[in-house]
């Protein structure tokens, strides 16, 4: 072992032809299959949570294949709070819109279109996964940071 | 306006969001958001509580379900009361926090995320509604007390969140088991089904145990009191004194409304064990909590074990159980939460400006430091009991409470509670005021504004500013003022408790 190997630990990343490609190929599919898990949190197992997780596992695919620290300056410090943000307001807006529309809290049948009930939830999973999302590739980024930065924040 | 109940819970959640999403364009808007959102949130809790005192509950169906099945929102006296509480305390320490910090947008966005959680626990009318808004407090709870700088804080988030967690876990099962015997989760239709069931049933017992012995954990009752002095002294000072005055407050309202309302007076009459549990962790929680706060030589560690004790009045009032002693209960846990909040805020102050954070750093404050030393005296009066401040109505209206169902070991205790925090509170008061300094106390530090910036969170070394002055000299004046109309509060909480005992 050389010097300079023991002054800073190497990064686990090795640059693989197979793992880029293959990630570049079941990137797409992973999309997908979350976005199909969430769709279906209202009638079936499934939902906003195992989603969110799934989607945010595409952001935790990319920094295996691409590099940890390409990777988050490529997604950027913001688009994880913005995730977050954005869901957790879309969930606020679904709520109180009812309100608006002189129904109570949470009232789906104050919108009128068919089925409400059922868009209403199917909207708060969407909602959920993009929350579920954001946590996951925010406190991805916070845990491979390690303990140098001394509690950075990330997220 | 009607739906007001949702949007008490809707707006913190919201305006924590706005910091966040605000703070990725302008960073530095994290304070005055929380600050108009807390002014807001007193204006609402406000509107509310007059509606809660005036006369009948307010009661509010989420979605528009009906009752059982629905989440049912329920504002009464005492949970308006809870719910003002909370919003009112949320401001003043945001005055403190401004200069004390910690100052990232992420923690202004949990803090008012903690309101949200709180704010929730008070006004749910459904037991897993509750359990939600438990785990929502505790888990921005953890976090709060992780902002501090350097492991300490790390270490106590970490041993709060496994003890919280296995806590909230407990809670939990009780619902579970409560939801097996009965098949539903509204309070009030939950307290009718129990009934049918029979309270001498093992599973209706078993849920109560579960239920209590979870709570006893959030509130930190003696022997799960374990998380709480390592929690409240390495978080940073802000963060203790919101935590030290809310998140246990909450949690013995909470035991209230699952005793009294889930449960109701009967379950207690029927169980006769029930209720000697309930005094057991009382009198352990006062005489070693006070116990183990005299033995303490940091202020922070001695300021949290005075809350296991102090808490152990509350519970005490829950095990008595008439409407003197749940008065008491009720005013005790307000005057509590402004007394120790404004005690650890003060605290902090005196730690921040003349770096004396242990008992025997405190000699000569008086002296040095005479608006610091002067608050912390007169809170510390408060807490002992000497009239006519907040902590001697609330103390008063227990002991009667004690004394008119005769549980006279109780009412003794409660006496000699008094004399065991005069006790750890006169050691402070004489050092402050009857001695010289033994030691040159480190002087005050100016540092410059970039340094003042990068120890924010720790505080030593810093200059206090007009709102932490502020907050501080606020809480002594309310826990004098707040004694002198506590007698009208607790008439005016005459229906709510009767409502409640019935």
């Amino acid at each position: 072992m050389s010097d300079s190997t023991d002054e800073r630990t190497p990064t686990p990343y090795v640059e693989s032809p197979i793992i880029m490609a293959t990630v570049r190929i079941i990137t797409p599919f992973v999309f997908t299959f979350g976005l199909f898990v969430m769709f279906h949190g209202a009638d079936s197992s499934g939902g906003g949570f195992q989603g969110g997780v799934i989607v945010g596992t595409i952001v935790l695919m990319l920094g295996m294949a691409f590099g940890i620290e390409t990777t988050r300056n490529w997604v950027g410090p913001k688009l994880p709070v913005g995730l977050v943000g954005s869901g957790v307001l879309a969930f606020i807006l679904i709520g109180t819109g009812p309100v608006l529309l002189g129904g109570s809290f949470l009232e789906y049948h104050a919108y009128e279109i068919h089925h409400a009930s059922k868009y209403g939830i199917e909207l708060v999973e969407l909602a959920i996964g993009l929350i579920v999302s954001g946590i996951v590739t925010g406190l991805f980024f916070v845990i491979a940071s390690g303990m140098e930065d001394n509690g950075g924040e990330t997220a | 306006m009607t739906d007001l109940p949702a949007l008490v819970i809707v707006f913190p959640i919201f305006a924590s969001i706005a910091v966040l999403l605000v703070g990725l364009v302008r960073p530095r808007t994290g304070w005055p958001i929380a600050t108009l959102a807390s002014i807001v949130q007193i204006a609402i809790t406000g509107s509310l509580a007059l509606r809660g005192f005036n006369g009948d509950p307010v009661q509010y169906v989420v979605g528009g379900f009906t009752v059982p099945y629905g989440i049912e929102l329920v504002i009464d006296g005492l949970s308006a009361t809870m719910i003002v509480l909370v919003a009112v305390v949320a401001l003043g320490v945001l005055g403190y926090a401004r200069t004390a910090g910690p100052r990232s947008n992420s923690f202004y966005a949990t803090y008012l995320l903690l309101v949200a959680g709180l704010t929730g626990m008070s006004i749910t009318g459904d037991v897993f509604n509750m359990y939600v808004f438990l785990e929502i407090t505790g888990l921005t709870a953890y976090a709060l007390v992780a902002s501090g700088k350097g492991g300490r804080s790390a270490l106590a988030a970490l041993k709060y969140l496994l003890v919280g967690t296995f806590g909230a876990s407990l809670f939990l099962l009780g619902i579970g088991y409560a939801y097996v015997a009965t098949g539903t989760l509204n309070m009030a239709d939950l307290s009718g089904q129990l009934a049918a069931v029979g309270y001498t049933s093992s599973l209706v017992q078993a849920a109560f145990g579960l239920l209590v012995v979870g709570l006893f954990v959030k509130i930190a009752v003696f022997p799960l009191h374990t998380w709480q002095p390592v929690a409240y002294a390495g978080a940073p000072d802000a963060v203790s004194g919101l935590i030290s005055a809310l998140v246990s407050t909450v949690s013995a309202y909470a035991l209230i409304r699952i005793v009294f309302s889930v449960f109701t007076v009967d379950f207690l009459l029927a169980n006769p064990f029930a209720r000697t549990v309930l005094m057991a962790g009382a009198v352990v929680s006062i005489v070693t909590g006070s116990l183990l706060a005299v033995a303490q030589s940091e202020i922070k560690q001695l300021l949290a074990y005075s809350s296991v004790s102090q808490f152990g009045l509350i519970i005490g009032a829950i095990a008595v159980g008439n409407d003197t002693a749940l008065t008491g209960a009720a005013i005790h846990l307000v005057g509590h939460a402004i007394m120790k909040g404004g005690l650890f805020l003060t605290a902090g102050l005196i730690g921040t400006n003349a770096g004396s954070r242990t008992v025997t750093e405190f000699e000569g404050l008086g002296k040095h430091l005479p608006i610091g030393a002067g608050s912390f005296g007169i809170i510390a009066l408060a807490m002992v009991g000497v009239p006519p401040t907040i902590g001697f109505v609330g103390k008063w209206y227990i002991a009667l409470g004690a004394v008119e169902t005769q549980s006279w070991p109780l009412a003794a205790v409660i006496l000699l509670s008094t004399l065991l925090t005069l006790a750890y509170f006169a050691r402070l008061i004489e050092r402050m005021y009857f001695r010289e300094p033994a030691v040159t106390t480190s002087s005050v530090e100016t540092t410059d504004a970039t340094d003042a910036v990068n120890v924010a969170t720790d505080g030593t070394g810093t200059t206090p500013s007009m709102g932490m002055w502020m907050t501080v000299v606020t809480a002594a004046v309310l826990s004098v003022v707040l004694g002198v109309v506590a007698f009208e509060y607790g008439q005016l909480l005459e229906p709510t408790i009767e409502h409640l005992l019935s």
